[in-house]
C-alpha cells in the first residue's frame, strides 16, 4: 500500500505539472470550441482524480486486497530500482558517446558498459566480444540496410 | 479467384517467403528467450520495418508474432520457464513430459498443435476480417470517436488487478498523445520549443522503451536460466495415432483462441489456461493432466497460436489492438501510412493478401523452422545474459536511431523506459498506456470534428446508431470490469476472514 501512496504523490505532480503546461498552450484564432488546450485539460483534472481516489483506496485500506500473483509472477525476481537506474544511465551515455565517438566506438562502449555491469568479469575476452558485437551491428545497419548511424565529432 | 492469384502472385514477385521466414526465425528466438514476449520481439524489429515496404514490414511483424508463440513453449517445456506468458498452462504438463524423458515428444506435439491452431487461426482472419471491416464504411467523426473509446474501454479488461491503474495508465497515454501539433488549430502542444516535437512522440517509440527497455531494466543482474546442454533434444512429431487423440484438445484450443483472439484483451494466456482446463473436462484421460499428458500440451498450444491470428481481426477491421501484440503491429501500420478498415483492403489490397501469404508461409514453415532451429535456441537460451542485455540494448538504440536519424528519439525511448519501469515498480499495466498513446488523436479529433459539425452540440453523438452502440458497448465493458473486480475483491476479504 506504500507504493500506492506513493504512486498516487507521483500521478498528482505529474498531473499538476501537465496542468501548469496546458495553461501555456498559446490560443489561436482557428482554434474550434474545444480548443488546443480543451482535453489537455479534462486529462490533467481525471488523473489528479484517479491520483485521489488511489491515495485515498491505499489509507483506507486495512489490508492489501489484491488478486493473488501467478506462479509464474512469483518466481520472476526483480532488480532493485538503483540498479535498473543504472542499467539506464549507461543506456543514456550511449547519445552524448556517439554524438562524439560516432556510432561504433559508442556501440563498443555501451556492450561494454552493461556486460561489466551486468556481472562480467574484466577480460579481453569481453572486450572483443564488444568489438565484434558492435562490428557486426555496423555491418547490419550501415552495410546492409544502407541506414545512417550517428557519425560523431571525432571519428 | 482473382485475389487469391493476386496472393499466389506475390510469393514469385516480391520477397514474401524471404521475409515471412525472418520474421518466424527472429519470433521463435525471441519466443524462446524468457523475459522477451511476443510483443518485445516484435517492438525490436518495428525500426527495421522503416527500411522495408508496407507489405514486408507487417509480414516481418505477423510472422514474428506467430513465431513468438511457438518459441515460448521451448523453455517452458526444457526448463519449466515460459517464455511468453501465454506458453505458462504449456508448463505444466510439457514440463512433466520432459521430466519423464519425453522432452522431444512435447516439443512435437507443441510444434504440431501450434500448426493446427494457427492455420486454424488463419482461416478465421481471412474469413472474417474483411465483412467486418466493411461495416467501417458508414462510420462518421462520431463513430470514429465512439469507436475510439470503446478501444479506450477495454482498459478496464486490461487493468488487472486495479481499475484505477489501469485509468491512470491510460490517462498518461493520452497525455503522450496530446504531445506536438494540434490536430484542428495547428497549435504546438508541449513541445517546449523543440521541433523534434513537433510531429508529436511516435507511438513506437513509446512501445520500445515500454516493452523492451523497460524489461532490461527490470532484470538487471538477475541471473538466467539455462538448459542442460548435456542431453540432446530433438523436437518429435507426433505419430497418426498421437495427432489422432490430440484432435479434440487441438478443436478446443483452436476454438477458444478465435473467441478469445476476438475479444479485446483477453489475450493468449486467458485462452491457454481456458482450453487446457476444457481439454482436461471433455478427455477421455483427465487423470492424465497434470502428470504429462499430450493433450495437456496441445490445447494451450493450438490455443494460444490461434490467437495469434484472431488478435489481428479487430486490428485490421477497426484499428482496436486488444494485445500488446497486436498494438505493436497498429504501430507498424500507422509507420507506412496504413489505417486499419475498409479501405486497407481496398486501397492496400497487396499489403492484406500479403499478410495472409506470408503468414501461411510462416505456418507451414514453422513445421521444419521449429525442429531446426531448437539447438540455436538452446543455445541462445544459454549465453550469458550480461551479454544479451549489451546486444539488445544495442539492438535498441540503434534501430530507433534509423526511424527520423536523430540521438533526440533515443532519449525519448529511454524516458519511456524510465516510465515504463516506474510503472511495473509501481504494478501498473502497460497496454491502456499503448492504447491512450495510440488512439488518443481519433478520439480527440473526431470528438472535435463532430463538434464543428453540429456546432457544438453533444447531441450529434445521440443521432448515429454506430456511435450509441460503441458507446454502449464501451459502458458495459466498464461495467462488467468494475463488477468483476469488485467481486474478486470480496472474494479475497471473505477468504482473509476465514
Amino acid at each position: 500500500m506504500k507504493k500506492d501512496l506513493i504512486a498516487s504523490a507521483l500521478l498528482l505532480a505529474v498531473a499538476a505539472a501537465y496542468y501548469v503546461a496546458t495553461v501555456r498552450i498559446p490560443v489561436s484564432t482557428l482554434a474550434d470550441e474545444v480548443g488546443p488546450h480543451g482535453l489537455p485539460k479534462v486529462l490533467a483534472i481525471a488523473l489528479a482524480v484517479v491520483a485521489v481516489g488511489l491515495g485515498v483506496r491505499a489509507l483506507i485500506a486495512k489490508r492489501p486486497v489484491t488478486v493473488p500473483e501467478t506462479a509464474a509472477n512469483d518466481d520472476d525476481p526483480e532488480a532493485t530500482p538503483l540498479r535498473a537506474l543504472g542499467l539506464l544511465g549507461i543506456g543514456a551515455l550511449y547519445m552524448p558517446a556517439a554524438w562524439i565517438l560516432g556510432y561504433v566506438p559508442a556501440l563498443i562502449l555501451l556492450i561494454l558498459g552493461i556486460a561489466l555491469y551486468e556481472g562480467m568479469r574484466p577480460s579481453w575476452r569481453v572486450v572483443g566480444i564488444a568489438i565484434g558485437g558492435a562490428t557486426l551491428f555496423w555491418l547490419l545497419f550501415v552495410v546492409l540496410l544502407g541506414v545512417p548511424q550517428p557519425a560523431g565529432l571525432l571519428f | 479467384m482473382e485475389d487469391f492469384l493476386l496472393a499466389v502472385s506475390l510469393l514469385f514477385t516480391t520477397p514474401l517467403i524471404a521475409v515471412a521466414i525472418a520474421g518466424l526465425v527472429w519470433g521463435i528466438l525471441g519466443g524462446a528467450l524468457p523475459g522477451i514476449s511476443p510483443s518485445i520481439s516484435m517492438a525490436l524489429l518495428l525500426p527495421f520495418t522503416y527500411t522495408l515496404d508496407p507489405m514486408s514490414a507487417i509480414v516481418l511483424l505477423a510472422t514474428a508474432y506467430i513465431g513468438a508463440e511457438y518459441g515460448g513453449s521451448i523453455p517452458a517445456i526444457l526448463i519449466r520457464t515460459p517464455g511468453t506468458n501465454a506458453a505458462a498452462a504449456t508448463v505444466i504438463d510439457g514440463y512433466e513430459m520432459r521430466r519423464q524423458g519425453k522432452g522431444g515428444e512435447a516439443l512435437g506435439i507443441s510444434l504440431w498443435s501450434g500448426f493446427i491452431g494457427s492455420m486454424f487461426g488463419l482461416a478465421m482472419l481471412v474469413l472474417l476480417t474483411e465483412p467486418l471491416s466493411q461495416l467501417a464504411l458508414a462510420f462518421r467523426p462520431t463513430s470514429y470517436f465512439a469507436l475510439g473509446v470503446l478501444g479506450l474501454s477495454v482498459i478496464a479488461s486490461l487493468s488487472g488487478k486495479s481499475l484505477l491503474k489501469g485509468a491512470a495508465a491510460a490517462i498518461l497515454g493520452l497525455m503522450v498523445a496530446t504531445i506536438g501539433t494540434d490536430p484542428i488549430s495547428g497549435v504546438g502542444r508541449f513541445t517546449f520549443g523543440s521541433p523534434d516535437l513537433l510531429e508529436g512522440v511516435a507511438p513506437i517509440f513509446v512501445m520500445v522503451g515500454l516493452f523492451a527497455v523497460s524489461e532490461l531494466m527490470t532484470h538487471s543482474g538477475i541471473a538466467a536460466h539455462a538448459i542442460d546442454q548435456k542431453e540432446t533434444i530433438r523436437v518429435r512429431l507426433p505419430s497418426l495415432a498421437m495427432m489422432n487423440r490430440l484432435k479434440r484438445s487441438q478443436i478446443i484450443g483452436s476454438i477458444i483462441g478465435t473467441f478469445e483472439g476476438l475479444m479485446p484483451g483477453a489475450g493468449g494466456s486467458i485462452a491457454s489456461f481456458l482450453s487446457y482446463n476444457e481439454a482436461k473436462r471433455w478427455s477421455k484421460h483427465p487423470e492424465e493432466f497434470g502428470k504429462g499428458s499430450p493433450e495437456g500440451v496441445a490445447a494451450p498450444e493450438a490455443s494460444n497460436n490461434t490467437v495469434a491470428s484472431t488478435a489481428l481481426i479487430p486490428l485490421l477491421s477497426f484499428g482496436i489492438p486488444g494485445s500488446n501484440s497486436a498494438a505493436v503491429l497498429l504501430g507498424g501500420l500507422l509507420i507506412h501510412g496504413l489505417l486499419p478498415g475498409p479501405r486497407l483492403f481496398e486501397e492496400n489490397t497487396e499489403v492484406i493478401l500479403g499478410l495472409y501469404m506470408g503468414s501461411f508461409v510462416a505456418i507451414v514453415a514453422m513445421l521444419v523452422a521449429g525442429i531446426l532451429i531448437l539447438p540455436l535456441c538452446v543455445w541462445l537460451v544459454n549465453r550469458p545474459r550480461p551479454y544479451l542485455s549489451g546486444f539488445i540494448f544495442a539492438l535498441v538504440l540503434s534501430g530507433v536511431y534509423t526511424v527520423h536519424v536523430t540521438l533526440f528519439d533515443v532519449g525519448i525511448v529511454l524516458v519511456a523506459g524510465l516510465f515504463g519501469y516506474a510503472m511495473r515498480f509501481f504494478g501498473f499495466p502497460f497496454l491502456p498506456a499503448v492504447l491512450g498513446v495510440v488512439l488518443g488523436e481519433l478520439v480527440e479529433s473526431n470528438y472535435r470534428r463532430s463538434l464543428v459539425l453540429s456546432g457544438g452540440d453533444n447531441a450529434i453523438f445521440l443521432e448515429d446508431p454506430i456511435a450509441v452502440g460503441f458507446l454502449i458497448v464501451a459502458v458495459l465493458f466498464v461495467v462488467l470490469a468494475l463488477v468483476g473486480e469488485w467481486r474478486s475483491a470480496a472474494r479475497l476479504r471473505k477468504g482473509v476472514k476465514a
